[in-house]
């Protein structure tokens, strides 16, 4: 069964801890000119996850709002899709991971993902892409991931997809001020990471166009054909192959005959 | 046969050598490619203090939220190990975190008060650093920089500087400031002296019934406990006596009073205070806080210019390479320097009470006031409140009441919200002891002990008992003043430099238990 994370905006004072505890875990650099929250944070190769503040509005009230980013660990992965090199992959417990070693660097996966989370290590010699790995190794012994474990106000509940999903449907219903929409129930086919919210969610800066079917599909309808077309075509041309040097053989050989 | 065998090993050491080469270069290549078979990310928590990476956070607990904004305290992300401590105090000692409902409104909830900044194991949580503004004005040749320190910046600052808590450095204070080149020095004692006179003219006021403010009346002194009391106890504002702080006070008469006195263009003056207290730096920059600049119709001048913690002077001090242990000891400038007993035990909870009940007692009977006032025992000591009952003959029972820390003093705000408090006077302080252990003092023993206070305090009751002058009502330079300025206590000059209003706050947050807002 797969994990996933419910986060609940309503909770979130934009403390920031969560991106503490991600670099703590995951021995990230602290960069001054990338910070991880505030009003204009970004995601970067250091910053897997950040919280930016947002001041927006509720009812004509302004109001501030902390959203949490990072990689939704979609049920259907896009890069895992795009990525030939099988470096990366959903596990069975929930995480999307990337495998250093497997990565030829092509980059298809910051292509595929619909919301924008792998990152490349653009200043180095021998660069690699990052993302949140929901701590796969925690999750893998049932522990939630570092940044879900030091939340002060319980923003983030951590547990099977399927009981975060009721949970959350559950606090929607039974609380007025919730928008009535759980952020990646469906979004690119369902992500491991829902959110609930009291504030619309494109008002909050998150994609609303994005695709209810999973991503794969798209490509999968044509691209189940790649064996089939490639031992085809390769037959095809090695017959063609083999006729062209047989008659040239043949030709050769009579050219022979004539000369004798 | 030789020869051949001789390029044979000539060519062994360069095949040799080669294969090494290439050899280390695929490895080069290889660890810098990050050829491992595993999944990137942690495979524990990493810190030092866990000792060993583990998968386990048993001491991570998380942390509060910090404006980017905020005027008096930031934080290091770099430096913080999320251990928690700044949660505990400003959740349990000052009841600020936690004690709104979420979802938030539009502003971070903070009091300002800078415990937090004592408690951070790991010094990622500190004042916000003005010294560049102030050694600015400092360089400058037209600016006269002025500079008044409070009551309890002399008993913390010889700490940063290797002496035991509590030691006496006010003359080596004053010295290190003229040192550092600022134009005067004043004394934030005076102007509690100040305070006194008026705040204490206004209790009198509202227990005679010449003004129709409520009673009990609580002290104004304390800006982070002023900004709890807008945020948790708006409906008790009426309450807070108009009076300003010292520091605001002074801050007003030094554009005011010093600059008409000294013939200086008051817009020419910068004026800088030096306190224990980093809420103070949210103070000055309140927008009312700008009276000064109303009187000379400059609406953009601010009573006081910045605001200095005792850790933001020390560096100062060390920075310029001067060591406080041997400057000699000097005087604070006149005019507004000579600060009575009563003004100097401001810095501790229960000073303020104390040196208001010496004042309204003689007002009251016009006699001299009674040693026991002059040692009011139940007001002192680092107990959470105190209470005391005072008979002035003539008038009767005087009711008074002293909190400090804010958990202290919701147990007094709640007894006067369901309107069974029975005091005519209380005192809060926001910081555990009073400002000598305020949020700008000398970070000490993680949490500041409670040795620590007592040894402050200790020193500021022993030199109020040392002093001839300990009587605000008695000050010389505060019966100059309002015989030179301000006429008398409430005057309306007085109302307009020295007093001042509160803001609701109640609309920023909704309390835990109301269902209010």
């Amino acid at each position: 069964m797969s994990k996933g994370v419910l986060v609940d905006l309503t909770k979130c004072i934009g403390c920031g801890s969560c991106t503490v505890a991600c670099k703590l875990y995951n021995d990230n650099k602290f960069e001054k000119d990338s910070p991880a929250i505030g009003e204009n944070p970004k995601l970067t190769d250091e910053n897997w996850t950040i919280v930016t503040a947002k001041k927006t509005e509720k009812d004509g009230q302004p109001v501030w709002r902390y959203v949490k980013q990072q990689c939704l660990h979609c049920e259907h992965p896009a890069c895992a899709s795009a990525c030939f090199a099988k470096a990366f992959q959903k596990t069975e417990e929930g995480p999307v991971i990337y495998y250093p070693h497997l990565c030829v660097g092509c980059r298809y996966c910051m292509l595929a993902c619909p919301f924008d989370i792998p990152k490349y290590q653009w200043e180095k010699s021998f660069p690699l892409v990052t993302k949140c790995q929901m701590c796969s190794g925690k999750v893998a012994k049932g522990e939630a991931p570092a940044c879900v474990s030091v939340c002060p106000t319980n923003v983030m509940t951590f547990g099977e997809r399927d009981e975060i999903l009721a949970l959350a449907k559950k606090t929607i219903e039974s609380d007025s001020k919730y928008v009535k929409h759980i952020y990646g129930e469906k979004e690119a086919g369902g992500t491991d990471w829902i959110y609930i919210s009291d504030v619309p969610f494109e008002q909050l800066g998150f994609r609303t166009d994005v695709t209810t079917t999973p991503l794969p599909e798209y490509s999968h309808s044509f691209l189940k054909y790649t064996p089939y077309v490639i031992v085809g075509w390769g037959s095809l041309l090695t017959g063609m192959y083999l006729y062209t040097k047989r008659r040239n053989k043949i030709a050769q050989e009579e050219k022979k005959d004539v000369h004798l | 046969m030789d020869k051949q065998k001789a390029r044979s090993t000539e060519m062994t050491r360069r095949g040799f050598l080669k294969m090494f080469g290439s050899l280390g270069l695929v490895g080069a290549t290889a660890t810098l490619a990050g050829c491992s078979k595993e999944p990137m990310g942690g495979k524990g928590w990493l810190p030092q203090q866990y000792q060993a990476a583990s998968s386990y956070p048993s001491q991570v607990r998380g942390r509060v939220p910090i404006d980017p904004n905020n005027p008096s305290i930031m934080r290091d992300d770099e430096k913080c190990i999320l251990c928690g401590q700044c949660l505990e105090v400003c959740e349990k000692v000052q009841t600020v975190f936690g004690h709104y409902e979420l979802p938030v409104k539009d502003e971070v909830i903070c009091v300002n008060c800078g415990q937090c900044t004592l408690w951070c194991p790991t010094a990622a949580i500190t004042e916000k650093d003005d010294t560049a503004r102030v050694l600015e004005a400092i360089e400058d040749p037209d600016t006269v920089v002025v500079v008044q320190t409070a009551p309890a910046t002399r008993v913390g600052l010889g700490e940063e500087f290797g002496l035991p808590a509590g030691s006496w450095v006010e003359g080596k204070q004053v010295a290190a400031l003229k040192k550092l080149g600022f134009d005067y020095v004043f004394d934030t004692n005076f102007s509690a002296d100040l305070t006194i006179m008026e705040e204490g003219t206004e209790l009198i006021n509202r227990i005679t019934k010449k003004s129709k403010a409520p009673l009990p009346q609580f002290t104004s002194c304390s800006p982070g406990w002023v900004k709890f009391c807008e945020y948790y106890y708006p409906d008790l504002l009426e309450h807070m006596s108009s009076a300003k702080s010292p520091q605001q006070m002074l801050g007003a008469l030094i554009k005011t009073y010093f600059a008409k006195e000294k013939n200086i263009d008051p817009k020419k003056i910068f004026s800088v205070s030096i306190m224990p207290c980093t809420a103070k730096k949210f103070e000055c920059s309140r927008p009312e806080m700008n009276d000064a600049g109303l009187h000379h119709g400059d609406e953009t001048m601010r009573d006081v210019d910045a605001v200095l913690t005792v850790r933001e002077l020390a560096r100062m001090i060390k920075n310029k390479g001067i060591d406080l242990n041997k400057l000699p000891e000097e005087k604070y400038d006149q005019l507004m320097g000579t600060g009575s007993g009563a003004g100097l035990i401001f810095g501790a909870t229960g000073g303020v009470m104390e040196a208001a009940v010496r004042t309204a007692y003689f007002v009251l009977t016009k006699q001299d006031v009674p040693e026991g006032l002059l040692n009011l025992k139940p007001v002192r000591g680092l107990e959470g409140v105190k209470e005391a009952s005072l008979d002035i003959p003539g008038v009767g029972t005087l009711r008074i009441a002293v909190a400090h820390g804010l958990s202290n003093a919701r147990k007094l705000m709640d007894e006067v919200r369901r309107g069974e408090s029975p005091y005519h006077f209380i005192e809060i302080m926001c910081c555990p002891g009073g400002c000598i252990s305020g949020g700008g003092q000398p970070r000490t023993a993680l949490p500041p002990s409670n040795e620590v206070r007592e040894k402050r305090i200790a020193s500021l009751y022993a030199k109020d008992a040392s002093y001839k002058l300990r009587l605000s009502h008695e000050n010389p330079e505060i019966l100059a003043l309002y015989e030179k300025y301000l006429e008398h206590p409430i005057s309306h000059l007085a109302h307009e430099l020295l007093h001042t209003e509160y803001t609701s706050r109640g609309d920023k947050l909704t309390a835990k238990g109301s269902k209010l807002g």
